[in-house]
């Protein structure tokens, strides 16, 4: 079974908690607390990354599906068509080699595309910051962040038998100024406890302001 | 030479022409998955990079295949 939410965890001690606790990453993980060898590219050296979320699992469960399918048509479906497909002119056996081939390459690269997607479409939270990057689809990614001082509202929303069957949903962080992009992390675990955390969060960063 | 002959010319060059095409987007993914591991360091991503890479060497294999066969 792919891990959703990862239990293993270390307790440590930092100067500022008593505990901590650290999620071992591995590569499904979609809901990490203070994960270790993570890092991101405009991380600063005195930031901590707080949370790391990916959308849940279950999210994957389309795209599985359709390369599942792909990936037996050749055997299954095709023979049941090419009985009953009536063509003026037999195709050779070498166009049906490398018609099959590509067909086996193309459903890899969509699983590999599907896969992209999801690994990099990520949400961190910092003691510092929240950072949103999306990794859209092959030629646009977007990065956007708010400063934890800029939050001005949080909240999550989960709706359906599928979100509330496996705990997740889409959190929303409404940032002050209209300059500032409001962000939104969708279908992430345990959207709650997302909520949760960055009000802590902002409960030690509001009164410096 | 008959008609049957010149169609499967046709889709000989036509069938080239797409794998050519579907080369160039598997580089493309090899290299979205580079600039995207500099956003994202993670012990995974050598596993991921591979992944690109094989799906780039499958797609010439398959165009260079299609060139012998076809």
């Amino acid at each position: 079974m792919p891990t959703v939410f990862d239990g293993r965890r270390e307790k440590l001690s930092t100067p500022k908690q008593a505990k901590v606790e650290r999620t071992i990453m591995t590569p499904l993980t979609s809901f990490a607390v203070s994960p270790d060898g993570i890092k991101f590219e405009t991380q600063e050296s005195e930031e901590t990354v707080v949370l790391f979320l990916r959308q849940h699992l279950v999210v994957m469960l389309g795209p599985a599906l359709l390369v599942a399918l792909l990936a037996f048509a050749p055997v299954i479906l095709f023979p049941f068509f090419y009985r009953y497909l009536t063509l003026p002119v037999s195709i050779p056996p070498s166009y049906i080699i490398v018609g099959t081939a590509f067909w086996y390459v193309v459903t890899f690269g969509f699983a590999l595309m599907s896969f992209l997607r999801w690994f990099f479409n990520i949400y961190i939270v910092t003691d510092k910051r929240i950072v949103d990057i999306d990794f859209i689809h092959l030629l646009y990614k977007e990065f956007s962040e708010a400063r934890l001082d800029r939050i001005q509202d949080i909240s999550y929303k989960s709706s359906g038998i599928f979100s509330v069957f496996f705990d997740y949903g889409d959190a929303y962080v409404q940032t002050a100024g209209g300059d500032l992009p409001n962000i939104e992390f969708l279908a992430v675990p345990q959207p709650a406890k997302v909520v949760e955390t960055i009000s802590e969060l902002l409960e030690n960063v509001k009164p410096n302001v | 030479m008959d008609i049957a002959s010149l169609i499967f010319i046709f889709l000989k060059f036509l069938i080239l022409f797409g794998l050519g095409l579907y080369i160039v987007f598997a580089a493309v993914i090899l290299r979205q998955e580079q600039l995207m591991a500099n956003v994202l360091e993670e012990s995974f991503e050598p596993v991921l990079r591979l992944a690109a890479f094989i799906h780039l060497a499958a797609a010439i294999a398959v165009f260079v295949l299609a060139l012998l066969i076809l």
